[in-house]
């Protein structure tokens, strides 16, 4: 049963019906949301995706899977950043990264077709293309330096308004389609898809054919990984961490099969516009991004259900009427799920509304006392440091009468933090603060937020100096390096060996303080070694496993320094099963160490008062929209924190506290 | 097909042992029985994971949705026990929401919607729900009688142990003798064929996404009585840690085909080789790549089989 054109045609008119459905629902939402500006903004903050799901479903397509495209893309931006650093001009670099692309797809191929199932052959291919590109880098190098002829590429707009992704995105989909549902190549892929039994026997060479379409995809995968690098300006080893699944869920949604043989461009890139039409509007109404996600799972089954129902006097022969009929509830079922989900986001979004309209009616006639909408970006949402800052910001927010939105990744994810930055500028808000992922990538959009007159803060981290008014400074990392240096060497008595968990390998804040902590060990501690440092990805139970292993493989080591709020439980916990000599000290929050700070395994950590960090955010944000502050102040009057120096143009916090087991039942947080 | 599947998992003993030999050359240390029980005891929630995650490839499906049914499965439970639940009362309800929700999922594929999209979709709900509702916030101050069952440390590990390893005896041989157990196989071989000889394949894909959800919610409870709190990102990355054990342990991804000594092997490879790296002292950024290259070694003896499998079949 080869794919005939009006198969599948279910599923794409279902998809369009989504598209627009969206649409429409967000322009009734917000009047900024459906202009041609915002629609290219949804093109470039999902072309990279674009690329890397348009690969997966032609290796899809062809029976297999390759899970290895994100580690593939992420090796591909190290080739070109390392390449370009050591003085290679870009047209070299660039072929460089693609071929390292390609070949990392051979390898793929080579592997599958000498019998080794797909899925595996790839997952192989995932952790040693990763590990190649952190073992090449070391995890920590970041390269940048682009000249601005190729980061034009990934960030300007040609005309004024067009981006030049959207342009070569639209060309290589182009190129996929022509290739795919117009050239005999399509049809040997979709034969190989069905059968490849039957394709060998009519007489196609299924080997060649294999190995091709992984090279093809491993190529697309490293033209992502250079967009991706022009996009944000820097070249790292995590680019598309975790992109195979996102990749694979875009290519799902457009109907492509696992089992092979199924799958149209023109399906994925209306998938792949669902999606980001859907973050997008999202974000642009002020809803929470976990709703986009919840959205997203129901809308796969929507699709499906549909796709079962609207085809179902087709060619599903086989099914009895009996089942067609289940499926036609199961898709009643699954549309109610989806209308209620949009009527929540709909109360929200109206709600919100309502607010602000009331807010400009009790404040009375003078304009100026309008509410003040906040926009404020964590690294990382789901990191409890960052939600206990979100504490203090609905603390402060709630004092001033601000409207406050809180958004940022689910991981640590500079990419996504621009297309944040992004929609919030099509939004309108009139502050927007940002703990900065990535200094370089950031700082092209943020500027671009104050040309429209946004006032723009960064806090906890800091982008380029030129892109923000403010900069809240909680603690410089040479402070919290050497503090916890000291520290280290205060618990050791000076000599001795201790070890290092940080976040992950590529993680920027938890890199520089490795480097201070490193300088303060050679000035001041040169009794103190680092044992050995490894990686926690920030999860509690690796940081579990990793100390344990480092507390056996190390006897001599009697600390384990951790510098990730979440894995700081993980190691105490370790030293608690483990070691009774060992101790733990680290920078994290109050409320998640409590118990092993009165059980004396932490002796202490250090961190500055997440809530007071939050709280000042907020307000020096509603300050700078009111110009309260202003350039030139010396010092800020920040609430129930009194009156705080500012320096230049940063405002300070304070020095990081020290919590242990005297003061730390003070602290809520 | 049988000469294939023997020789998987002798690559996989090939490769273990080989690791162990460097082990025992540069880092013995690593053979301490203390190390050794730690070990397992750390990787008893990825064990439980895997060895449901082998029923569902069995039968020729997959369940990419287990590391939210996890995280979910540690914060039901302390929630439970917060409102004043005994854990012993909490444990098995969670056990059934657990179950419950895979039946779910299973009641879509047994209905024919493709598992990938099903689990996709549940786990894109899922982290979505437990984000929201939670704010990134973790379940503290539980009570307690809840970390290790409240029967201090030392008790409280063998009791766990014992659970999975009465759980995954049972399953194994469950797999091996039950009636039940045989249906996996068929259904996974021939879905049609199963039916016609009268095992009712929809009906048993359905229970093999009921047992993963009840073997999740098992492994996310295991995990998080090892703490005095629970985390809400809990399980990043489970669903693909469990499929590469199993897989790696030769079950074949289009079912019908794998054992669960097989899952053990593939997982005490997977869960071994990190901790051997710290022991040997390898720098933490190799790490992955070593990891690749590991797999790959494990998967050569099949690729030389099949290749010379290719040659006799060109030449006869």
């Amino acid at each position: 049963m080869a794919e005939t054109p009006l198969e599948g045609r279910g599923e794409r008119r279902a998809l369009a019906a989504v598209l627009a459905l969206e649409v429409l629902f967000f322009a009734f939402c917000s009047e900024r949301f459906a202009t041609l500006a915002n629609a290219f903004e949804v093109v470039r903050a999902t072309a990279e995706l674009g690329l890397v799901a348009l690969a997966m479903q032609l290796v899809m397509k062809s029976g297999g899977i390759d899970l290895s495209l994100g580690a593939l893309m992420g090796l591909a931006a190290v080739t070109l950043g390392a390449s370009h650093a050591a003085g290679a001009p870009l047209a070299l670099a660039v072929p460089l990264a693609l071929a390292v692309g390609a070949l990392g797809g051979a390898l793929n191929g080579a592997l599958v077709v000498a019998g080794v199932p797909p899925f595996l052959a790839t997952l192989a291919g995932l952790a040693l293309f990763r590990g190649l590109a952190e073992g090449w880098t070391g995890g920590y190098a970041v390269y940048s330096g682009f000249p601005a002829g190729f980061l034009a590429l990934g960030q300007d707009y040609w005309f004024g308004f067009l981006p030049p992704q959207a342009v070569l995105f639209a060309l290589v989909s182009l190129a996929a389609w022509l290739a795919l549902q117009r050239a005999p190549f399509g049809r040997r892929l979709e034969a190989l898809g069905f059968a490849p039994g039957a394709a060998r026997h009519a007489g196609i060479g299924v080997a060649r054919l294999r190995l091709g379409v992984y090279v093809l995809a491993g190529l697309g995968a490293a033209l992502a990984g250079v967009l991706y690098v022009a996009h944000l300006g820097q070249a790292k080893a995590d680019a598309g961490s975790g992109w195979e699944l996102a990749a694979i869920t875009v290519a799902v949604l457009g109907g492509t099969s696992l089992d092979g043989g199924k799958g149209r461009v023109e399906s994925t890139l209306l998938a792949l516009a669902c999606i980001g039409v859907l973050q997008n509007g999202l974000l642009v109404t002020g809803s929470p991004s976990e709703l986009a996600t919840v959205l997203l799972g129901v809308l796969l089954l929507f699709t499906v259900a549909v796709r079962r129902t609207v085809l179902a006097g087709g060619p599903s022969a086989t099914a009895s009427s009996a089942l067609d009929m289940r499926n036609s509830q199961l898709a009643v079922l699954v549309a109610a799920i989806l209308v209620g989900a949009l009527v929540i986001a709909a109360s929200n979004a109206w709600l919100v509304r309502r607010l602000t309209a009331g807010g400009v009616a009790a404040s009375g006639a003078a304009p100026t006392a309008q509410r003040i909408e906040v926009a404020l970006m964590p690294k990382n949402k789901s990191d409890p440091y960052f939600a206990s800052c979100k504490q203090g910001a609905e603390e402060a927010a709630r004092e001033l009468g601000v409207q406050l939105l809180w958004e940022g990744p689910n991981d640590t994810d500079a990419a996504r933090q621009n297309e944040v930055v992004e929609a919030w500028i099509t939004r309108g808000v009139d502050v927007i603060g940002v703990s900065v992922e990535n200094a370089a990538s950031i700082s092209t959009v943020l500027r671009k937020a104050r040309a429209q007159g946004i006032r723009v803060l960064t806090w906890d981290a800091d982008a380029e100096p030129d892109a923000r008014d403010f900069f809240v400074n909680q603690a410089t990392a040479e402070g919290i390096g050497f503090g916890l240096a000291d520290e280290a060497g205060r618990v050791l008595g000076g000599k001795g060996a201790f070890a290092i968990v940080t976040a992950t390998l590529t993680a920027a804040n938890q890199n520089a303080w490795i480097e201070h902590i490193k300088t303060r060990l050679a000035t001041k501690w040169p009794g103190l070694s680092i044992a050995a440092l490894r990686p926690s990805d920030g999860l509690r139970d690796k940081a579990l496993t990793e100390t344990k292993a480092i507390l056996r493989a190390h006897p001599e080591v009697k600390l384990v320094m951790v510098i990730a709020a979440a894995a700081v439980p993980g190691a105490a916990e370790a030293v608690k099963q483990e070691r009774s000599d060992a101790k733990v000290i680290g920078l994290s929050v109050p409320s998640l160490c409590r118990s092993y700070v009165h059980e004396g395994i932490i002796t202490s950590i250090l961190l500055w008062n997440t809530l007071d960090l939050g709280y000042l955010t907020v307000t020096a944000a509603e300050a700078v929209a009111r110009g309260r502050l202003a350039a030139g102040a010396t010092t800020f009057q920040a609430g129930r924190l009194g009156a705080l120096a500012v320096e230049g143009d940063n405002v300070i916090l304070g020095v990081p506290f020290r919590f242990d087991a005297s003061n730390i039942d003070q602290f809520e947080f | 097909m049988r000469v294939r599947r023997i020789s998987r998992e002798a690559a996989l003993a090939l490769a273990l042992g080989l690791l162990a030999l460097v082990l025992l050359a540069r880092a013995p240390g690593f053979f301490a029985a203390g190390n050794l029980a730690n070990l397992a005891l750390d990787n008893l929630p990825l064990v439980v994971a895997a060895s449901g995650m082998t029923l569902v490839i069995l039968v020729g499906e997959i369940d990419v949705s287990i590391g939210a049914q996890f995280a979910l499965a540690g914060v039901l439970v302390g929630l439970l026990v917060k409102l004043g639940l005994p854990l012993w009362l909490a444990a098995p309800l969670v056990l059934a929401a657990g179950t419950l929700l895979g039946a779910l999922q299973g009641l879509l594929v047994a209905r024919g919607v493709p598992a990938i999209v099903v689990t996709l979709a549940s786990l894109a709900i899922l982290r979505g729900a437990l984000r929201w509702s939670t704010g990134g916030r973790w379940i503290a101050e539980l009570p307690p009688g809840f970390q290790w069952f409240g029967l201090g440390q030392a008790r409280g590990q063998l009791l766990a142990t014992a659970l999975v390893v009465l759980l995954v005896g049972a399953t194994a041989a469950g797999l091996r003798w039950l009636r039940a157990g045989r249906a996996l196989y068929a259904v996974g071989c021939d879905a049609e064929a199963a039916r016609l000889l009268g095992i009712a394949s929809a009906r048993v894909k359905l229970a093999a996404l009921a047992l993963m959800g009840f073997f999740a919610a098992a492994a996310g409870m295991l995990s998080a009585v090892r703490y005095p709190a629970i985390e809400i990102e809990a399980g990043t990355g489970l669903e693909l840690a469990a499929i590469a054990c199993v897989v790696l342990g030769g079950a074949s991804i289009h079912g019908g085909r794998g054992t669960l000594f097989g899952t053990l092997l593939g997982t005490l490879l997977f869960g071994a080789l990190g901790t051997a790296l710290v022991f040997l002292g390898v720098d933490a950024a190799y790490e992955r790549a070593i990891q690749g290259a590991v797999i790959l070694a494990a998967l050569l003896p099949e690729v030389v089989a099949h290749l010379r499998g290719a040659r006799e079949l060109a030449r006869g």
